[in-house]
C-alpha cells in the first residue's frame, strides 16, 4: 500500500479517476433530484409531446407546416429556418467582409475611409437595434394597396415580391441536369478542349434546356412565369421575401461583415511584404499577386478566428425571435409555452446549435488542417 | 487524497439532495410566505397594457397587479410586502415552477393541458376573457371573413394562436398569422402596417387602440373567436395558499355585491348591517384563521384596493384610459357571470 501510495503514476492516476467520479456524481444527483422534483410536482416529462399537433401556425418556413404538423415536424422547420437565414448571413457577410476589407488594406484614401466609417459604425451598434432598424424600415413601405411597383417586382410593408419561374417536378430535373452538365463542361481543362469549345458546349446545353422546358414538359396556355398580383388584402403568385427574413438578413450581413473585415484584414496585413514584392518581381500583376500569394496567404492566418466569428453569427441568428422570424429559438420558446416541456425543448434548443455550429467548427477545422503549412501546428 | 474527494463528493450529495427535500417535503408555500413576509408575485416583460404596466414612476399598476396587491393584503396585511417579478409569457410556467414566483396573475387562461400536465393548479376565475380581431377601418371590414387573406398578428406562446387558427380552421377563412415575443414589437407592427388585424385578449385589444398614434383608424369586430376564463395559477398541491386565494377574490366580489368600498369599509365595519358582513370584515371572528390567515384579511384587503367593481374601474374600466365595459365580468344580478361564494 504505502509502495503504491509512494508511486507518483498511481497517485496521478487515483487523483484523476477520482475526480472523475466526484463530477459524474454530482450530475447524477442533480438529474435524479430534479427528475424526483418534476415528478413530486406532477409535471409530465419525455418526448412523447414530439408526436402531437401543435395547433398553431407557423409564419415562414421551407417544408410545408399547417396547424395539424407535428411538434417534431414544427420543430425542424424552424432549424431550417436557422440554417437558412444563418448561412446566407455567413455567405453575404463573407463577401461583403472581403470587399470591405480591400477596401481597407488599399492605397486609395477614399475607399479606405469608405471602408473604416463602415465598421466603425455597424461594429458599434448592438446587432439587436440594426436588425428593429432595418425592420422598422421594411414595415413602413406602403400598404399592399399602394405598394411601389418596379416593372414586376412590387415592393410594400408585406415584403418584395417578384415574379416566379412556374417549375413542375420535371422541370427541375431539366434545370438539375442542364446545371451539372454545364459545370462539366466548364470543368474539362481548357488546354484539351480550347475555351471555345467549352462555351459553345455550355451555350447549346442550355439552349436545348430552355427550348425543353418551352416545348415539351408544360401544357400549353400554362403560364410560364407566375407574377404578383393584388387579389384582396394580399398579393398572391409570385415569390415574397417577408419582411421579417429580410430584416434579420441585412442586419446580421452587415453587422458581421464589419467583424469579418477586421479578420480578414488582418489576415491580409500578416502577410509578409516581401513575398508580395517577390511576386511583383516576378512579373506578376497586382491582381495575380492577390490572387496566388496574399490571399492564400492570409487565409491560413485568418481562418481560426473566422471560424470563431461563424460560430457566432449562426447564434446570432435568435435576435429573430424580436421581430417576428420563426427562427429555432422562437420556437422552442412558443413550444415551451404551449406545451409546459421547459427541459425537454431547452435540451433540444442547445442540440440542435450545437449541432449546427459543431459541424461549422468542424468544416473549418478540416479546411485549416488542409491548407495550413505542414510541419507547423 | 482520495478520501478528500470521497468526503467532497458525499457533501455535494447532501447538499442536494438535503436542499430538495426542504423543499418537498417541508412547509406549505403559504406559510413559506408568511416566513418570509414577502410575496412574489408576476408582473409582466415590458407593459400589457391595462394588466401590468409599469407607470411613469416605475411602479407597477394594472388589474392583475392590485389582484397581487389585494393577495399580499390578505396574507401579509400589507399591500407593500410585494414584489413583483417581471416574467414573459413563456416564462411564467417555469418560474412558478422552478420557486420564482409565488402566484401566476397573469390573465393565464384555464386549459387542461396547463391543468394536468404542467402541474398548475387554477383558481376560480377571477376575470373572463373573450377574444377578438381589431382590423383597421380602412379595409372596410365588419366581420373577420372580410379579412379574408389578411396578415393577423399575435401574442406568440398565447391561447390566441391556437384560438384563431381553429377559428379560422372552422370557417374557411384563409390568413396569415405572425406572431411576437413582445406586445410591444406586435403593436408597432399593427401601427406600422404590416398587419391588417391582430387577434388578442379584448381588454389587450382596446388598451392598443388608445396607445395607437391615431385610435380612431382601429375598429374591434364584434365576432368572438372564443371566451377564456383567466385563473390565478399555483403549483399543484399547494391547496392552502389556493383556498387563500379564491377567498380573497371570493370577499372582493362579495364586497361588491353588499356595497361596501375602500371609503365606507370602515363605517361598515364599525356598524356590519348583517350576520355575513359582519363575518366577511373579521368582526365576528372564523374567516381569516379557517385559512390560516388573519380573520380581518378581507376588511385589509378592501381598506388597501377596494371591491372587485373599484378595481376593475381604475384599472381598465370607465375610470381608466382604456374605458373597458364590465361586459360579462359583472356580478351575476348585474348580468355578469361573476358570484362569491358563500361565507359561513
Amino acid at each position: 500500500m504505502t509502495r503504491l501510495l509512494a508511486s507518483q503514476k498511481f497517485r496521478r492516476l487515483a487523483f484523476q479517476s477520482g475526480f472523475i467520479v466526484c463530477v459524474g456524481l454530482v450530475v447524477l444527483s442533480a438529474i435524479l433530484v430534479g427528475h424526483r422534483n418534476i415528478a413530486a410536482q406532477g409535471i409530465a416529462t419525455g418526448f412523447s409531446f414530439l408526436e402531437r399537433t401543435t395547433g398553431w401556425p407557423v409564419n415562414f418556413a421551407v417544408i410545408p407546416v399547417t396547424a395539424g404538423s407535428t411538434y417534431a415536424w414544427v420543430l425542424w422547420a424552424g432549424l431550417l429556418n436557422t440554417m437558412l437565414v444563418g448561412f446566407l448571413t455567413l455567405l453575404l457577410a463573407t463577401l461583403l467582409g472581403l470587399v470591405l476589407a480591400l477596401f481597407r488594406v488599399s492605397s486609395n484614401t477614399l475607399m479606405k475611409l469608405v471602408g473604416t466609417t463602415y465598421v466603425e459604425v455597424f461594429r458599434n451598434v448592438p446587432v439587436i437595434l440594426q436588425v428593429f432598424f432595418w425592420y422598422a424600415l421594411l414595415t413602413h413601405l406602403p400598404s399592399p394597396r399602394e405598394a411601389i411597383r418596379l416593372g414586376v417586382v412590387v415592393l410594400s410593408n408585406r415584403g418584395l415580391m417578384f415574379p416566379s419561374a412556374t417549375l413542375s417536378g420535371a422541370d427541375l430535373l431539366i434545370l438539375l441536369a442542364a446545371v451539372l452538365m454545364t459545370g462539366f463542361a466548364l470543368w474539362i481543362p481548357a488546354r484539351r478542349t480550347g475555351a471555345m469549345l467549352r462555351w459553345s458546349l455550355a451555350g447549346v446545353l442550355l439552349a436545348t434546356f430552355f427550348a425543353a422546358l418551352l416545348l415539351s414538359f408544360r401544357e400549353i396556355g400554362e403560364p410560364l412565369w407566375s407574377v404578383p398580383e393584388l387579389k384582396g388584402l394580399r398579393f398572391v403568385g409570385g415569390i415574397t421575401l417577408k419582411p421579417e427574413f429580410a430584416a434579420l438578413l441585412i442586419g446580421l450581413v452587415l453587422f458581421g461583415a464589419a467583424y469579418i473585415c477586421e479578420i480578414i484584414r488582418g489576415g491580409l496585413l500578416s502577410v509578409d511584404r516581401g513575398k508580395l514584392e517577390a511576386g511583383t518581381a516576378l512579373g506578376l500583376t497586382g491582381f495575380q499577386v492577390n490572387r496566388l500569394i496574399r490571399i492564400p496567404l492570409a487565409i491560413r492566418a485568418m481562418l481560426p478566428s473566422l471560424t470563431n466569428q461563424y460560430v457566432w453569427l449562426m447564434k446570432a441568428t435568435t435576435v429573430g425571435i424580436a421581430i417576428g422570424y420563426p427562427d429555432y429559438f422562437a420556437i422552442v420558446s412558443t413550444s415551451i409555452n404551449q406545451t409546459g416541456q421547459t427541459l425537454e425543448l431547452l435540451a433540444l434548443l442547445m442540440a440542435g446549435f450545437i449541432l449546427i455550429n459543431y459541424s461549422i467548427s468542424f468544416a473549418m477545422n478540416r479546411i485549416n488542417d488542409h491548407i495550413k503549412i505542414k510541419g507547423r501546428s | 487524497m482520495k478520501n478528500t474527494f470521497i468526503g467532497l463528493a458525499t457533501a455535494a450529495l447532501v447538499a442536494l439532495t438535503g436542499a430538495s427535500t426542504a423543499q418537498a417535503q417541508g412547509q406549505g408555500l403559504l406559510d413559506t410566505i408568511i416566513t418570509r413576509d414577502s410575496l412574489l408575485c408576476t408582473g409582466h416583460n415590458g407593459s400589457y397594457l391595462g394588466f401590468a404596466e409599469v407607470d411613469a414612476a416605475g411602479a407597477w399598476q394594472g388589474f392583475d397587479i392590485e389582484f397581487c396587491k389585494a393577495l399580499a393584503t390578505a396574507i401579509l396585511g400589507s399591500p407593500n410586502k410585494l414584489q413583483v417579478i417581471p416574467v414573459s409569457w413563456a416564462q411564467r410556467f417555469p418560474a412558478l415552477q422552478s420557486g420564482d414566483v409565488d402566484v401566476i396573475v397573469k390573465v393565464t387562461g384555464w386549459t387542461q393541458t396547463r391543468d394536468t400536465e404542467l402541474g398548475l393548479q387554477y383558481s376560480r376565475p377571477y376575470f373572463i376573457g373573450p377574444f377578438y380581431v381589431m382590423a383597421k377601418k380602412e379595409l372596410g371590414a365588419t366581420g373577420i371573413a372580410d379579412l379574408e387573406g389578411g396578415v393577423f398578428c399575435v401574442n406568440a406562446g398565447t391561447t390566441v394562436e391556437r384560438v384563431l387558427t381553429d377559428y379560422m380552421a372552422s370557417k374557411g377563412i384563409q390568413y396569415e398569422s405572425l406572431a411576437f415575443e413582445k406586445g410591444e414589437e406586435l403593436r408597432s407592427a399593427l401601427y406600422a402596417g404590416r398587419c391588417d388585424a391582430i387577434a388578442g385578449f379584448g381588454p389587450f385589444l382596446s388598451a392598443t387602440r388608445v396607445e395607437a398614434p391615431d385610435p380612431e383608424a382601429y375598429q374591434i369586430l364584434g365576432d368572438v373567436l372564443a371566451l377564456e376564463p383567466e385563473g390565478i395559477v399555483v403549483r399543484q398541491g399547494e391547496d392552502d395558499l389556493l383556498d387563500v386565494i379564491n377567498w380573497t377574490v371570493s370577499a372582493l366580489l362579495m364586497a361588491e355585491e353588499s356595497g361596501i368600498t375602500q371609503a365606507n369599509v370602515d363605517e361598515i365595519k364599525a356598524n356590519p348591517p348583517s350576520p355575513t358582513i359582519a363575518r366577511l370584515l373579521g368582526v365576528t371572528p372564523g374567516v381569516g384563521t379557517r385559512l390560516g390567515i388573519s380573520d380581518d384579511f378581507a376588511y385589509n384587503v378592501i381598506k388597501a384596493v377596494g371591491n372587485y367593481g373599484e378595481i376593475y374601474d381604475r384599472t381598465v374600466g370607465d375610470g381608466s384610459r382604456y374605458k373597458l365595459p364590465r361586459g360579462l365580468n359583472n356580478l351575476w344580478n348585474q348580468g355578469g357571470l361573476l358570484y362569491p361564494l358563500v361565507l359561513d
